[in-house]
């Protein structure tokens, strides 16, 4: 994904320097690439290896922390496909990523480039827009939590307003929970993606979006037709990090706020991964999924790519 | 560019989502002070006192003060650790042009692809085996793994841009490579060690998954981020101790965003934009 930014600098325009080579052919190399090694060991350990385990466990049999393991070859994945929980988490997960990412996108970038055109406080909307990527996890949870329990925010301004009819136990009704999720997803989510799209859009000469405009386009021709085509790659950068997270981030939420529950109604793909492992000790399931999981992340990255490859 | 009058709706739902911003954190600095009554009753009213009791019950019942500790500790350290191994690597990475180092580039922004919730199984696997399941010292060895590509990508494009030229003076006086390491390369990439710093600062002060499944309930290892759920079981339904304990738990990050807040946001742009 790296290669997909151009780095400032442009380092490749200094590396090839002949001089410096033939300077450098009496004194021997100093202090290379050794120095990488520690950081690379570290590395493999702690991430390569759990990576690769995940591949070797989703074939083992492996019922529980200390039960025999077994070869179980492609039993786990016959299992995992039987299970409708499963394709419950795989609904969700779906109606999940198809509801909060273009949503997500969309607006996060007609906010940053509203924020680009410096409009009267636009520093405190980029202030403020900051803050849901500077709350952890936890705490976002306890601030739904808050909001959407049944005595809380939002009961209460419904209450108030005389729609009390309308007040659900959010989080623990069947047709909400799921909602829920998506819409901390997309209310954390618009503000830290609008920040970065500012940014970019910060670099666009002004002259661009001038010319259009002298030319009779509108702010929303501009918007769309000028602006959205020159920073096309980088909206699908930032649209595959907000799918990674999304996929893989919303286990934390899941059981922060509601377990997967009522039933499976709001079990996606990642907790399904934590709940056998930690909760149902299917150690063997749960890894599978996780290689599900992992090819699904995979094969989302590929497409967004495709989908946002540079076509002029 | 003009901003005209058809720019109204633009401004009103802009200005809707920032209110939808504040308001949750406005009703949670408010209910921090208050009792449950005052919160039902008046969700919206300034708290009628100032009093710190709710923030007490907090602070004892769920030990936030070790737990603030242990997570200061668990992440001042991992952050000295990712340094530690992330600068020598991006020095000899930024310096090298043979096909081992640029390959070993390759597999650091490789790691970018990684999802490392993923893992979280087998790194508690390597936890148990290693004898550290259970303490905050597995989680100060794994987080700077977890930080490597970023903080490793990040440190060789702001050492790329150092002039060779300035190592082979250094080099003509007889200077070492650590010294080179140490005097040129260190101070000439201070803005990118404070990126690397203040990103991987949030990150790892704001861990919870793997905090949770590695560091375990135990009262005197558990970091505030796993602290805090447990509010929520203690407590029941007051939401005033429950505020208080996540303000408490906000406040750290708070203070660094609003004093470094250019930095941080040109921090986080540069590495979300670089991952």
């Amino acid at each position: 994904m790296t290669t997909l930014t151009p780095t400032p600098g442009g380092a490749a325009v200094r590396r090839p320097a002949p001089p410096s080579t033939t300077a450098r052919i009496g004194t021997p190399r100093q202090g290379g690439t050794i120095l990488a090694v520690p950081a690379l060991v570290w590395y493999a350990v702690f991430m390569i290896g759990p990576v690769i385990a995940i591949f070797v466990i989703a074939v083992l049999h492996w019922p529980g922390m200390l039960q025999p393991v077994s070869f179980a070859g492609l039993g786990n994945v016959r299992t995992v496909l039987d299970d409708p929980v499963f394709w419950d988490a795989v609904r969700n997960t779906a109606v999940q990523l198809a509801v909060a990412l273009p949503i997500m996108i969309v607006c996060a970038y007609m906010l940053g480039y509203y924020v680009a055109q410096k409009p009267p406080g636009h520093r405190v909307i980029r202030y403020l827009l900051f803050i849901p990527g500077l709350i952890s996890t936890p705490a976002k949870a306890m601030v739904f939590y808050a909001a959407l329990s049944p005595d809380g925010l939002a009961n209460g301004a419904l209450q108030s307003v005389g729609l009390g009819s309308l007040t659900d136990a959010w989080l623990a009704s069947p047709s909400t929970a799921l909602a829920c999720l998506i819409a901390l997803d997309v209310w954390s989510g618009i503000g830290f993606t609008a920040v970065l799209f500012a940014a970019r859009l910060d670099s666009v000469p002004d002259d661009l979006g001038e010319a259009a405009q002298l030319d009779g386009a509108g702010h929303w021709r501009t918007m769309w037709r000028i602006h959205f085509p020159v920073i096309r790659d980088y909206v699908g950068v930032v649209t595959m990090l907000q799918f990674l997270w999304t996929l893989f981030g919303s286990a934390q939420h899941v059981l922060l706020l509601t377990q997967g529950g009522p039933g499976s109604s709001s079990t996606t793909l990642s907790f399904l991964v934590y709940q056998k492992a930690f909760i149902a000790a299917d150690l063997g399931y749960s890894q599978t999924v996780g290689v599900i999981l992992f090819l699904a992340g995979l094969v989302g990255l590929l497409t967004i790519r495709r989908a946002f490859r540079q076509n002029y | 560019m003009k901003l005209g009058k058809r720019w109204l709706p633009a401004h009103l739902l802009v200005w809707t989502y920032a209110v939808l911003l504040i308001v949750p954190l406005y009703y949670f600095l408010a209910s921090a002070f208050k009792s449950n009554e005052e919160i039902f009753a008046h969700p919206f009213a300034l708290p009628s006192s100032f009093g710190f009791g709710n923030f007490r019950t907090a602070y004892d019942s769920a030990d936030l003060g070790t737990a603030v500790v242990n997570s200061a500790l668990v992440t001042v350290l991992a952050l000295a650790l990712t340094l530690l191994l992330a600068l020598p690597a991006a020095f000899a990475l930024a310096r090298s042009t043979s096909r081992l180092a640029s390959a070993m580039e390759k597999i650091f922004s490789l790691g970018f692809l990684i999802p490392t919730f993923a893992a979280l199984f087998p790194t508690f696997l390597l936890a148990a085996a290693t004898g550290l399941f259970h303490t905050r010292l597995f989680m100060v060895f794994f987080l700077p793994a977890t930080a490597m590509p970023l903080s490793v990508v990040i440190l060789v494009q702001f050492m790329r841009t150092i002039p060779r030229e300035m190592e082979e003076a250094a080099r003509m006086d007889g200077a070492s490579t650590y010294t080179v390491l140490r005097h040129i390369y260190i101070p000439m990439c201070l803005p990118g060690i404070a990126t690397v710093l203040l990103l991987n600062f949030l990150t790892f002060w704001n861990e919870y998954l793997y905090s949770l499944i590695i560091i375990g309930p135990d009262p005197e290892q558990r970091t505030v981020q796993v602290a805090l759920p447990t509010l929520k079981a203690i407590t029941g339904t007051d939401y005033g101790v429950l505020t208080a304990g996540t303000v408490l738990t906000l406040v750290p990050v708070w203070v660094v965003y609003t004093v470094l807040q250019k930095r941080m946001q040109e921090a986080l742009i540069n590495g979300a934009v670089k991952a």
